[in-house]
């Protein structure tokens, strides 16, 4: 067990040095960069010799090995920098805006886990055959919702029109509620699919008709036979998922005029922004090992199978 | 202390004898609205964030947005008159050729960090702004020319030396971009000025917080009283505070206020107003009253190298038909390179003209034949042409697509670039990639016109001597040298003159088509009682109450 997490462990910095090395060797191929943008505003009437001056002072002409060497040195340091565009600690607009995302995370993936779960019942126990297939449609036409569109309506009905909940000048939890609940739809949509098919192939084999013949309830069945069987995919699923949010948090932070990361991110890309882009970066790809991690932890514990072959190959 | 120029004052400029009788005016009758119980916070949505608060920065209307509530200034400009009035300066000589000028300061003015705002602080602020500071990377700002030094006479008075005349200086005084700020600021680099929270001024608010890109907290200074007298009676503010929200998204921002969510919103579009009266509430449209809404060309391009091919796009252009279209009652038709409200203005409508016949013949003339295709064409070449859109004016892609649609009649291709910033930016140096560019500046001086044609200032039409290094040969020596003149000439008679000979030098040579006078249109909730706008449109929310809901 040891060695296979320090195996992962090692897995998980490799995949965040090449993010980190690959996102870096893109910024360079854009042309110009953040300090261009932000110091040849007309407004400024800065001359080129004072551009070119504050550059230097950036070491935006240095070759873009000794620039690479630099930041990955500083970065390994501990130290992520300044953001050219605001002039900020970019550790301080991290801290700024990770607890939106959070929150914003843990309502989307709390309700699409909800919405999942409720969905997925109705569809497997109503009644009617054709009524079941109908529904099983559902997640697959929800999953091609855009994801601003969806926002939108949400905004203009649940806030303007009704006026339930504003959308400005709310923080905290209060903030994540709307925006989380309309993000949830699209994300509950793979979690669904995926359930619904595993569900079903459970369904097919032999012991549960033998556990119906016993007479064990639909909803019985359900929760205490086929769920158990049914869940390691769909948790596999919902690693995977959590990239989903990240980019959905980016439309969701917008559209919503949320202070958080995928917004950050947004606007690191449109200045070009490298060092607020590149620790944005490696949070999220950090986010998805950890949780990836987690998930391939947990399945040992929910499947006994599994739990049988890792003992096998480690022995 | 005695005012050795201030017998020359009459002389120098007749807007400083307008300031000297309007200086002792009384402040204005109590009105029922100072009655109302103070506190509350407005809560202003603002369409993007603000980038830095450098004072000479403040041409960006977020920052400036931010920097009117902070910052005072030396002098006011009266917001209908357009006069020069004291604020923190009780008074101001000129001598006759404008080369210098000794404010005497209010006594008992602080910065809200503590310091006085003495002669010393002063001098420091215009050395910086008039010289920059190359160490820290802060720029020299835009509205003050030939600035030489300063000279501190005693802790009250100061005195400015320039090395040709300035006459725009006193006007210079009173913009946003020459807010005052505290020693301690100028002392940060450029880079810092982005963080508001860094930016010390005397204004009625202070930034009590940020959250960058997303808001800023203005908090009420309880010991400011030192407004200027238009905006009488003097006194802290009658609000708790300012909450300015960043809210890109049209859409939501409106939205939101027509919602009741939101006090105050920028960025309104034409086709918002109607809804945002409809509910009781008011859209003000505050005048920018400096270089027009225009689209201008780059000469340096060889395709709009002919001034008539220039002209031929101007009078293809169906600027009526693009506001009827697109904008309201609050946007009015450009009749000149600056608008009808600007000082100095002279009235050009009939070369304006839109003459679909004229500017055939013109691109005929040219050399740009139609082709059967309804395209011209000139030794192979199309003459296709290419714009950004300009994220900070209104409507800007619509307003372009539109002009496409004219040109494309008279068989000229217009492609409107979108893109990231970055990519923005460098093309807008580039004549050869954007032969147009969509312009407007702010600022009620007639030195505004320099601020935008001149090689070292904006520089809209790319003319070699500025920042770009794409700009192969283009400069027009005749024009810079009336701009000159404008921003030096002491006798304000010739100096509108000059700025009359600029308009008519810059639209006969077919440089600029202007579109629209600009306005800065914002929504105001029926709560919101006494809200100002300095001269070129920023809010003033210094007076300004909230009713209860």
């Amino acid at each position: 067990m040891t060695r296979y997490i320090l195996s992962r462990a090692l897995q998980a910095l490799l995949v965040l040095w090449g993010a980190f090395t690959l996102s870096f060797v893109l910024l360079q191929v854009m042309p110009g960069d953040a300090v261009l943008i932000k110091f040849q505003d007309p407004e400024l009437g800065l001359s080129p010799q004072q551009i070119s001056d504050i550059r230097a002072s950036y070491g935006a002409d240095e070759s873009a090995f000794v620039q690479y060497a630099h930041v990955l040195g500083r970065t390994l340091a501990g130290q992520l920098g300044y953001s050219i565009e605001t002039g900020v600690p970019v550790s301080r607009m991290l801290h700024a805006a990770y607890p939106t995302t959070l929150r914003l995370a843990v309502v989307s993936f709390g309700g699409a886990i909800m919405l999942a779960a409720g969905f997925a019942t109705a569809a497997l126990l109503v009644p009617l055959r054709p009524l079941r297939a109908a529904l099983r449609l559902v997640p697959g036409l929800a999953s091609g919702i855009p994801v601003f569109w969806l926002e939108i309506v949400a905004i203009q009905l649940v806030s303007f029109h009704w006026k339930l909940v504003p959308v400005v000048g709310v923080s905290g939890w209060a903030a994540a509620v709307l925006p989380g609940l309309a993000l949830a739809i699209p994300i509950s949509a793979p979690l669904t699919q995926v359930f619904l098919s595993a569900a079903e192939r459970v369904m097919a084999q032999p012991f549960i008709d033998v556990l119906r013949a016993r007479g064990a309830s639909p909803l019985r069945i359900l929760y205490a036979h086929v769920l158990p069987n049914a869940l390691p995919p769909t948790l596999t699923i919902s690693g995977l998922v959590f990239g989903e949010i990240l980019a959905g948090a980016v439309v969701t932070e917008t559209v919503f005029g949320l202070d958080g990361l995928g917004q950050l991110a947004q606007q690191a890309v449109a200045n070009q922004d490298v060092a607020v882009l590149q620790a944005i970066i490696l949070i999220s790809v950090a986010g998805f090992v950890v949780i990836n991690f987690t998930i391939d932890a947990l399945h040992p514990l929910i499947d006994p199978r599994i739990r049988r072959t890792q003992a096998g190959g480690a022995a | 202390m005695p005012h050795p120029f201030r017998a020359n004052m009459s002389s120098s400029w007749p807007v400083l004898a307008l300031a000297t009788c309007l200086a002792f005016h009384a402040p204005a009758p109590a009105r029922a609205a100072d009655a109302a119980p103070p506190g509350g916070t407005l809560l202003y949505l603002e369409k993007q964030p603000h980038k830095n608060l450098y004072p000479p920065a403040g041409g960006f209307y977020p920052n400036g947005g931010i920097l009117a509530q902070i910052t005072d200034r030396l002098t006011w400009q009266n917001t209908d008159t357009l006069a020069i009035e004291p604020w923190i300066a009780t008074g101001w000589g000129v001598n006759e050729d404008s080369t210098v000028f000794t404010f005497t300061l209010r006594p008992g003015v602080t910065f809200s960090d503590g310091t006085p705002v003495d002669a010393a602080a002063v001098a420091l602020n215009y050395d910086t702004f008039g010289k920059g500071n190359r160490a820290l990377h802060l720029p020299p700002s835009e509205v003050i020319n030939n600035y030489e030094r300063s000279e501190v006479i005693d802790p009250l008075t100061v005195r400015f030396y320039f090395s040709r005349p300035s006459p725009g200086f006193l006007q210079g005084t009173s913009v946003i971009g020459s807010g005052l700020v505290s020693p301690a600021s100028l002392r940060r680099p450029l880079d810092e000025w982005g963080d508001a929270r860094h930016v010390i001024g005397s204004g009625p608010f202070v930034v009590r917080d940020e959250v960058p890109g997303k808001s800023v907290d203005l908090a009420t200074r309880p010991d400011y009283a030192w407004g200027p007298a238009q905006l009488a009676p003097q006194g802290p503010s009658r609000l708790a505070g300012v909450r300015i929200i960043v809210v890109p998204e049209d859409s939501i921002r409106i939205g939101a206020f027509i919602a009741g969510q939101a006090d105050f919103a920028r960025a309104v579009e034409a086709y918002d107003e109607e809804q945002i009266t409809r509910h009781g509430d008011t859209v003000y449209a505050a005048s920018t009253r400096g270089v027009n809404n225009s689209v201008v060309f780059r000469p340096d391009n060889p395709l709009v190298a002919d001034p008539r091919v220039r002209l031929a796009l101007l009078h293809a252009t169906d600027r009526p038909d693009i506001l009827r279209t697109l904008y309201s009652p609050h946007y009015p038709l450009a009749r000149s390179v600056i608008a009808a409200d600007a000082q100095g203005f002279v009235d050009h409508s009939t070369d304006l003209t839109y003459d679909p016949v004229l500017a055939a013949r013109l691109l005929d003339e040219a050399g740009w034949t139609l082709d059967p295709d309804g395209w011209r064409r000139r030794n192979g070449v199309t003459l296709a042409l290419a714009v950004h859109e300009a994220l900070p004016q209104p409507q800007s892609r619509s307003m372009l697509v539109l002009l496409a649609q004219q040109w494309r009649r008279t068989g000229v291709q217009l492609t409107i670039l979108s893109g990231s910033p970055a990519m923005t930016v460098l093309d807008n140096l580039n004549p050869a990639v954007t032969p147009l560019f969509h312009a407007e500046v702010g600022r009620a001086d007639p030195d505004v016109i320099k601020s935008a044609f001149y090689p070292t200032n904006r520089n809209v039409l790319l003319q070699k001597g500025g920042q770009s290094r794409h700009v192969d040969h283009f400069v027009d020596p005749e024009l810079n040298g009336l701009l000159d003149q404008v921003a030096s000439d002491t006798d304000p008679a010739t100096r509108l003159a000059d700025l009359a000979r600029v308009q008519a030098d810059i639209l006969a040579k077919g440089y600029s088509i202007p579109i629209f006078e600009e306005p800065q249109v914002y929504a105001g909730s029926a709560r919101v009682h006494d809200m100002h706008f300095e001269a070129v449109g920023r809010p003033v929310f210094y007076r300004t109450w909230l009713a209860r809901p």
